[in-house]
């Protein structure tokens, strides 16, 4: 079977799957009720206590109700996977599926909310407005640049995290994948100089989070559909307001002021990172040999890479990542944001940073203990890596003064393995019992 | 990057080239905001001449150049324009500003206004007032930033769908 027929395989399937289980997700109860004498404390009259506490102090709301481990998964759908605009109801079945990760991996009980919202604004409004009721919030399948501005806005005026993973949780594991990247070719991060090749929302993340981690802003090259991005490019007269993120690194990357295409940008550096089209010579194999010796090539494009591993390392990369599983090194946010937000919700965290980011990828980087050219980051059935992040990260949050809840790093680490088990053992249990059904048959 | 020191000097004959280049960025960026004022790269010689003859003339325009190292990295032209029916009777309009964008957020705009705002005490000038496109957020963003107000508006319609 080649490659479009098993994609095709797989989209019959999704269809018959999601028409037969109408939905990936449901609510459950979390209490005990034997008669309907339980309703008493559960509900009425005892619940109004309960109401009167929080009243009193709204942060009691994160330990009396389940608002500690809920997050909303929210998006207006303008940038559903490559599918594009396809609207709110569209974007369900990604964000079911997406808060079906979260609860597998993280223990997390997250809320898909697709918006039907016209702006930047509306949303930001909306989300304001939900957050009595979460923990947190993750962003989802945004257009840019309206992602940059919303999640901006939300960090900014939110007690809870919001984190847009698009762009951070791409950012999260490019640098761990980078982080060990250099271990294994012997490379030093404030000596690496690094092409990315794309200027969307998940490379100007990487860009600001690689800027965090100590690589030097000048040693950075970015390339746009325009070519290589430099101070005296004339759109970025424009860009200073329709792009402030992408502006302020054209003028501080690129120091020797380099012109030219994706080829000239790659000449002599160390790392590409391609966030581009998905197609195959984007990144031609001839580029790669320009490159400084064991050159590291990152082609995130999805589902058909920048340049074909194979291709990268005749012409002489040490190591290739790309975001596909059926190649080694896939560079996966679903490694990141489960512990993410099993740390900030462990640790009650008013919000999440690029420092906490830092730190987190470190986590998984470490995770891998012999790195190799194949093996740089772990990968998703790695099941201790999920509570090892979320205690750094809740850790870092309490370090940082954001965390209303304050314990150790093997507290957290304890709090975490044991939600995210549980959790794991509960889902296992029902599909034992049958109750989660098992898949129907199909005929294709 | 390394810190250049940036000098205010009065635009020369000798800067037209450069200072065309960077008038015609910001012509470019206007029609990027607004369709209205699309700049007009056929007429590049016409647009030489006129900026020259204002750098020329003393009398009516003033004109200065920021220069870091031996580039232009910012300009400003401004014109004499008289009030008969208001009093005081001149003001001073900038009609250009233009800041590199490698060299903004280093208050190179404040030099240069501080330069203008020297001159216009020497010749008793005491208004000042700054033309830009409506939807020029960058440069309404800076006039507010600065302490300007709106104090005129302007409208503007295409009367048919040609447009040229």
């Amino acid at each position: 079977m080649d490659d479009n027929e098993r994609t095709s395989r797989f989209n019959r399937l999704a269809v018959e799957y999601s028409r037969f289980y109408k939905g990936k997700i449901r609510t459950f109860p979390n209490v005990p009720i034997t008669s309907i004498k339980d309703f008493s404390y559960w509900y009425t009259p005892g619940v109004a206590e309960v109401s009167r506490v929080i009243n009193k102090d709204p942060d009691e709301s994160f330990n009396l109700t389940g608002r500690w481990n809920s997050v909303g998964i929210v998006t207006d759908g303008t940038r559903v996977l490559g599918i594009g605009n396809v609207g709110p109801e569209a974007a369900m079945p990604v964000m079911e599926g997406k808060a079906m990760l979260f609860n597998l991996l993280g223990g997390v009980n997250a809320i898909p909310l697709p918006l039907r919202v016209s702006t930047g604004d509306e949303f930001i409004n909306v989300v304001k407005a939900l957050e009595p009721s979460f923990g947190g919030f993750n962003l989802e399948d945004i257009e840019s640049p309206k992602c940059f501005f919303v999640l901006r806005d939300l960090q900014q005026q939110l007690n809870v995290p919001a984190w847009h993973d698009d762009q951070l949780g791409t950012a999260c594991i490019i640098l761990a994948g980078l982080i060990n990247s250099m271990r294994i070719t012997g490379r030093r991060i404030e000596d690496s100089t690094v092409a990315l090749v794309g200027s969307g929302a998940a490379n100007i993340a990487a860009a600001n989070l690689m800027l965090e981690a100590g690589f030097k802003a000048g040693n950075i090259i970015m390339v746009d559909s325009h070519g290589i991005i430099h101070p005296e490019r004339e759109d970025l007269d424009k860009m200073m307001i329709s792009n402030p993120w992408k502006y302020d690194l054209a003028l501080k990357t690129n120091a020797e002021r380099r012109k030219g295409d994706i080829g000239d940008a790659m000449k002599g550096t160390d790392i590409v990172v391609s966030a581009s089209k998905s197609q195959p010579g984007v990144i031609k194999g001839e580029w790669v040999r320009l490159m400084n010796k064991d050159p590291v090539i990152f082609a995130l494009a999805n589902p058909l890479p920048e340049i074909w591993p194979e291709d990268a390392i005749e012409n002489g990369a040490a190591i290739v990542a790309t975001g596909r599983s059926d190649f080694p090194n896939q560079i996966n946010n679903s490694l990141v944001f489960p512990g993410i937000f099993r740390g900030v919700l462990d640790a009650r965290s008013k919000g999440v940073n690029f420092g906490i980011m830092v730190k987190a990828s470190y986590e998984i980087a470490n995770f891998v203990s012999s790195p190799e050219p194949a093996k740089i980051v772990p990968s998703m059935d790695d099941w201790e890596l999920y509570p090892q992040v979320a205690s750094a990260v809740a850790r870092a949050t309490v370090d940082q003064g954001l965390a209303r809840k304050i314990d150790s790093r093997e507290g957290f680490l304890k709090t975490a393995r044991e939600i995210i088990t549980t959790n794991r053992e509960a889902i296992e249990k029902n599909m034992n019992l049958g109750l989660i059904r098992r898949l129907p048959e199909v005929n294709l | 990057m390394k810190k250049e020191q940036i000098i205010v000097r009065t635009a020369e004959e000798k800067d037209i080239d450069e200072f065309i280049t960077l008038i015609m960025r910001m012509k470019r960026l206007n029609g990027e905001f607004d369709s209205m004022f699309k700049a007009n790269d056929d007429n590049i010689d016409a647009i030489r001449n006129y900026y020259l003859n204002c750098i020329k003339d003393k009398v009516n325009f003033i004109t200065f150049v920021a220069i870091s190292g031996n580039r232009i990295a910012g300009l400003v032209k401004s014109e004499i324009r008289n009030r008969v029916s208001y009093y005081p009777p001149q003001e001073l309009r900038i009609v250009d500003l233009y800041i590199m964008p490698e060299f903004r957020r280093k208050k190179i705009g404040n030099l240069l206004l501080n330069a203008i705002y020297e001159e216009m005490r020497k010749r008793k000038i005491s208004i000042i007032t700054a033309e830009f496109p409506s939807l020029n957020m960058i440069a309404l963003n800076f006039y507010k930033k600065i302490g300007y107000r709106e104090i005129t508006s302007v409208y503007g319609k295409f009367i048919d769908d040609n447009k040229e």
